[in-house]
């Protein structure tokens, strides 16, 4: 190079490429790139890109993540340098002892606070029901993540409802997370790779919830052999095969499940015999193709179903599909860009009647089509830039409905609902000293209503009493019939105490567009998604937290961090009692408006490395709610607010082949509405609280213990030879002491025939979703 | 299409596939203590004969006693042309009017006044009344049984919402003349349909609330009785409620009818059901209750022999 001889000494380099998993050729999402003479480093982006520019110079780089074998390497820079790096799995290594990087404490050295990340390998070692590995089951182990309950769908994060997550599988929203109700998640963990839940301090780049965003990425597939996975358990068959395309210039997964209730169901539920079922199924598949070293594109897609149907013209089904299209472009060694296009499409649909003269049918689906470009510039060592917009485009039909009446047909759909929501961002993520960082970001969300559609105003709230359309006003198409706007600033800082501790504060705006219509314990498949409008402002979400990070033990082994946040949250929605939410043209009459706070604090215990690993977490929190109209117009607690909640996870190796697993939960008692007294009217027996509280009670306290073994199948033949396939069982026990853990407490008259002038019993009862010891075996391999 | 009885349609597939997990146990919690508040039960109709509303209190809400009267009340009820109906004290908390020869209470079109004065407080409230439908027919089918079900015979009652949006119902059955009032018994129609978004306008009730008239009863062994046998009889009765009313009735049917397990998944909270019934006094006592007049049709018809079933 004709570097001139003055300036040598200044002149810059930089060194890029991607870090791999070397077994199968799937990026590395966050491993580290250090540099040990400078003290300073970078890790990989989603793709398992890095850049990192230095001065000129001899280098030692350490290339390292969780789990694989460290690599150094000596680099002279004296050009712009591409270096693509493998990394080894641990478990390759047989019987060497693995090195641990000095540097590899994410928690403590990383910018970033108030994430979880659970990679495939956590997920699949934790209890699950029915011995069937979950993605969102297992986030429910990690500190500041709930549920109302055992077959409630999605979770809540921070005191946010279920509606206010942003859940991405390959950045296409997932609208509903859940099959079967709540009992399984949708994401199927043979096509998973990694799983990331931002609770806070969300970066400038994703935006449209206010409380969390869970990361889900699939799998590229292996680009140097065929591979083949899959499961037979409880609930699920499970298979995936993923191989090298293009002589490994590219590859491929394929990964499909399906339950079998209707199977095991059939020789029992007759009603199921004339075009009926009962089953729900997921198909993931995703490639890649390297086009070359600086261009590469991934096309990855989703559909999964869930089937309930009593006979071929009765039942329902709901259901998400995703595509995704990425191509990752390397303008230079410093700038990379991602450009993504994305659909997601949310739908369910309803029908009975027995025949053509009686009969209803329902349809209702939300779809978005979305273009993301993204950019991230590696200015120097001490500033990653990254900016980009996105557009989104969606399309709600609340009700494409009938219902016939003795031969009378009546539509009784709902009009289309079209939107656009747009952002703007820009980040810098840079170091200010060897111990100081700030990440600092700003999104601009612009949001519209489009015509064809019919805004209507209402009288005023009286507490209590459905709200009535007093005028409305008719947008032809294309016409804007209503914008919003918010500027959501980020902003996270970290400052080491010690090369063991560090200290990080954020603070995060989010707003929310789009609406989960819920107002019933759990958010159930039927939730209608609705945009904002005249009548319903963008939910906005401030959230403010602190951290404290600390690494200790020989190796490093335990990492501790502890956590406070507040957050404020505006135009929440809620609902006036006996609220009609399903097709409904005057919805926006039956919803009520109102503010949350919430605060908490979160302690995380973990021991990473060792033939015993594990966590604890304890979290104390509070989320509260103040809605005109409800509980007196008195802040009163969630649904979904539990006091203490302590996880407790942990893995040990028994042996070879052995290793057992176990979970504890114990969460304090959610609220819950108890009365106070009864009325009889007209014959019904009628529950009143005196005090028109909402929420006044605590239910009993939930706990339970989980224990599963793993068996891993003999790595050897008879003869001595290894085998080429490997496989294991996992044999589970929930709920291993059959504890009968409150779901909700009801009250209710008695069940039984009162006649005339006799009083009436009343009673309480508790519902346990799972009140018994749940075994579960299954058996997985590969080849 | 209201929520609630949605979704309790679609669990009774669901509940089959984790029925085994699910567990329920009646406890006894400890509830708040709260003063008794008055309770006004005012369902007037035009039906002949005499007209009666209940004055009662709270109770505990374990208390399963019959409620207390309360005794000593003025009840009165006035037309818009300023008719008065005077109700009396018969028995303690029941106050009634009764007719003159052949005249009946109400007429079709006209708003009615209640005043209710109960020590020093005045409680008031408004009602029109509005029209109702002739029931045209009652058929009995069968439905045919399967391996958990025995064959069942059911009814069905024929009838037509008028032209004219706005029509509300409180349907009730009476089963061998005792009415079927348990809270999973509580049929409402707004026009021929579910709710006032369903636009099932001028047409005949549609089939699941002309099929709601049918009692499931539990046998001895846990399985459905059927739900009308040969011998039974069945009078379905219409009766006109205002959109209030209306509103009031599928609260009442949210907040009492909880049948459990999977349903509580998708239950909403508990919360007061609303009341039409104010004091005149706002910082007043409190009250609950419903005043509604209504005009009323029926039909009535008894299940002789199986040549009776219609073909469904």
């Amino acid at each position: 190079m004709a570097a001139p001889l003055l300036v040598q000494g200044q002149q810059k380099f930089t060194v890029s490429g991607y870090v791999k998993d070397a077994a199968n050729g799937e990026a590395l999402i966050g491993s580290t790139i250090y540099i040990k003479s400078l003290s300073t480093g970078v890790t990989t982006n989603v793709y398992g890109f890095y850049s990192l520019t230095l001065q000129s110079g001899n280098y030692d780089i350490d290339i390292s993540y969780i789990g694989f074998a460290s690599q150094s390497k000596a680099l002279e820079l004296k050009e712009n340098t591409r270096i693509d790096i493998e990394l080894q799995g641990e478990g390759k290594q047989l019987q060497e002892v693995i090195v641990t990087s000095t540097k590899d404490q994410e928690g403590v050295n990383a910018l970033e606070m108030s994430t979880n990340r659970l990679d495939m390998k956590t997920i699949l070692k934790i209890p699950a029901f029915l011995g069937e590995a979950d993605v969102i089951k297992s986030l429910l182990q990690l500190p500041g993540v709930s549920t109302v309950g055992e077959g409630a769908s999605g979770f809540n994060v921070r005191g946010g409802s279920v509606g206010q997550n942003l859940i991405l599988l390959d950045e296409a929203t997932v609208y509903n997370s859940s099959h079967l109700l709540g009992f399984f998640s949708v994401f199927n963990p043979d096509a998973v790779k990694d799983t990331k839940l931002y609770k806070g301090a969300i970066p400038a780049q994703f935006g449209g919830r206010i409380a969390s965003l869970l990361d889900v990425r699939m799998k590229e597939g292996n680009n140097k052999d065929y591979e083949v996975n899959g499961g037979i358990g409880t609930i699920f068959s499970r298979a995936a095969v993923e191989g090298p395309l293009f002589k490994g210039d590219g590859s491929f997964i394929v990964a499909g499940r399906r339950s079998y209730a209707d199977v095991l169901a059939r020789p029992f539920v007759d009603v199921l015999q004339d075009g009926g079922a009962l089953n729900f199924y997921d198909l993931t598949g995703k490639a890649n193709y390297n086009i070359n070293k600086r261009n590469r594109i991934f096309v990855s897609g989703y559909a999964g179903r869930d089937k309930f149907f009593f006979d071929k013209n009765q039942g329902f089904s709901w259901g998400n599909n995703t595509g995704t299209i990425r191509w990752n472009k390397i303008f230079s060694d410093r700038l990379f860009a991602n450009f993504s296009g994305i659909f997601s499409r949310y739908d369910y649909s309803l029908q009975f009647g027995e025949n053509d003269r009686d009969n209803f049918a329902w349809k209702s689906s939300i779809r978005n089509i979305t273009f993301k470009p993204s950019f991230s510039y590696f200015a120097n060592a001490d500033n990653e830039i990254s900016f980009g917009a996105e557009l989104n485009y969606y399309s709600f039909e609340p009700a494409n409905a009938y219902g016939t009446s003795n031969g009378n047909r009546i539509d009784i759909s709902l009009p289309e609902k079209y939107n656009l929501e747009s952002a703007l961002y820009f980040g810098n993520s840079q170091r200010l000293s060897s111990k100081v960082s700030v990440e600092y970001g700003l999104r601009f969300s612009y949001f519209v209503g489009l015509g064809p559609g019919t805004q209507y105003t209402y009288n005023d709230t009286i507490p209590g009493i459905r709200r009535t359309a007093i005028g409305e006003q008719i947008f032809a198409s294309g016409k804007v019939s209503s914008t919003y706007q918010n500027l959501e600033p980020r902003l996270s800082m970290k400052a080491e105490l010690s090369d063991r501790s560090s200290l990080k504060a954020s603070y995060t705006r989010m707003a929310q567009y789009l609406h989960l219509i819920s107002n019933t314990t759990a958010s159930n498949p039927l939730d209608v998604w609705t945009p904002s409008s005249n009548n319903i402002k963008p939910e906005l979400g401030d959230q403010w937290a602190l951290g404290y990070f600390r690494n200790f033990g020989k190796d490093q082994a335990y990492e501790f961090s502890a956590e406070a946040y507040y957050r404020k949250t505006q135009n929440q929605l809620d609902y006036i009692d006996g609220a009609d939410l399903l097709i409904n043209e005057f919805l926006e009459g039956d919803l009520l408006i109102g503010q949350g706070r919430a605060y908490g604090m979160e302690f995380y215990l973990q021991k990473k490395v060792g033939r015993f690993t594990g966590w604890v977490a304890y979290t104390v929190a509070r989320t509260e709610l103040k809605v005109n109209g409800i509980n007196r117009n008195e802040w009163y607690a969630a649904r979904f607010d539990q006091t203490h909640n302590v996880k407790v996870s942990g893995f040990y190796d028994l042996n070879k082949r052995w290793s057992v697993s176990a979970n504890f939960n114990f969460v304090s008692g959610t609220p819950s509405t108890f009365p106070t007294s009864r009325y009889v009217m007209q014959g019904i027996l009628i529950p009143y609280n005196a005090a028109d509280s909402r929420n006044n009670v605590r239910l009993p306290a939930y706990h339970r213990l989980d224990v599963s073994f793993r068996l891993e199948g003999k790595t050897l033949k008879r003869n001595g030879n290894p085998r080429n396939h490997s496989d294991y069982w996992v044999f589970g026990v929930y709920n291993v002491y059959a504890r009968k853990n409150p779901f909700s407490i009801y009250f209710t008259q008695g069940s039984e025939r009162v006649a005339q002038g006799s009083p009436i019993n009343s009673e309480a009862r508790q519902l346990s979703i799972i009140g018994t010891i749940v075994p579960s075996v299954s058996y997985n391999f590969k080849f | 299409m209201t929520s609630d009885r949605l979704y309790k349609h679609i669990l009774g597939v669901l509940a089959l596939s984790f029925v085994l997990f699910s567990c329920e146990d009646v406890i006894n919690p400890q509830l708040e203590e709260a003063q008794p508040v008055l309770v006004i039960d005012a369902w007037l109709n035009n039906a002949p004969g005499a007209q009666q509303i209940k004055l009662m209190r709270s109770q505990p809400y374990f208390e399963n006693v019959l409620p207390p009267g309360v005794s000593g009340a003025v009840v009165t009820v006035t037309d818009e042309k300023g008719k008065v109906y005077s109700f009396t004290e018969t028995e303690p908390g029941i106050y009634e009017w009764s007719p003159f020869g052949n005249e009946v209470f109400g007429e079709v079109g006209l708003t009615y006044e209640l005043f209710v004065r109960e020590g020093a407080e005045t409680f008031i409230s408004t009602s029109r009344m509005g029209r109702t439908t002739a029931v045209d027919s009652i058929t009995f089918f069968l439905q045919p049984g399967g391996q958990f079900l025995d064959d069942q015979y059911q009814a069905e009652f024929w009838s037509t919402d008028p032209e004219g949006a706005g029509d509300a119902y409180w349907i009730k059955t009476f089963k061998n003349g005792k009415q079927l009032i348990k809270p999973s018994e509580i049929i409402t129609a707004y026009d021929a349909g579910f709710s006032k978004g369903g636009n099932f306008n001028g047409v005949p009730f549609i089939a699941p609330i002309r099929r709601a008239i049918n009692p499931f009863d539990e046998a001895e062994d846990g399985t459905f009785k059927s739900p009308y046998v040969v011998g039974d009889s069945v009078y379905v009765q219409i009766q006109s409620v205002t959109e209030a009313s209306f509103n009031f009735l599928n609260q009442v049917s949210i907040q009492t009818n909880r049948p459990g397990g999977f349903s509580e998944l998708f239950a909403t909270p508990l919360a007061n059901v609303s009341t039409n019934i104010e004091n005149t006094n706002s910082k007043g006592a409190k009250v609950v209750g419903f005043f509604n007049v209504g005009a009323l049709s029926g039909l009535g018809r008894k299940f002789k022999s199986l040549d009776e079933l219609s073909t469904n």
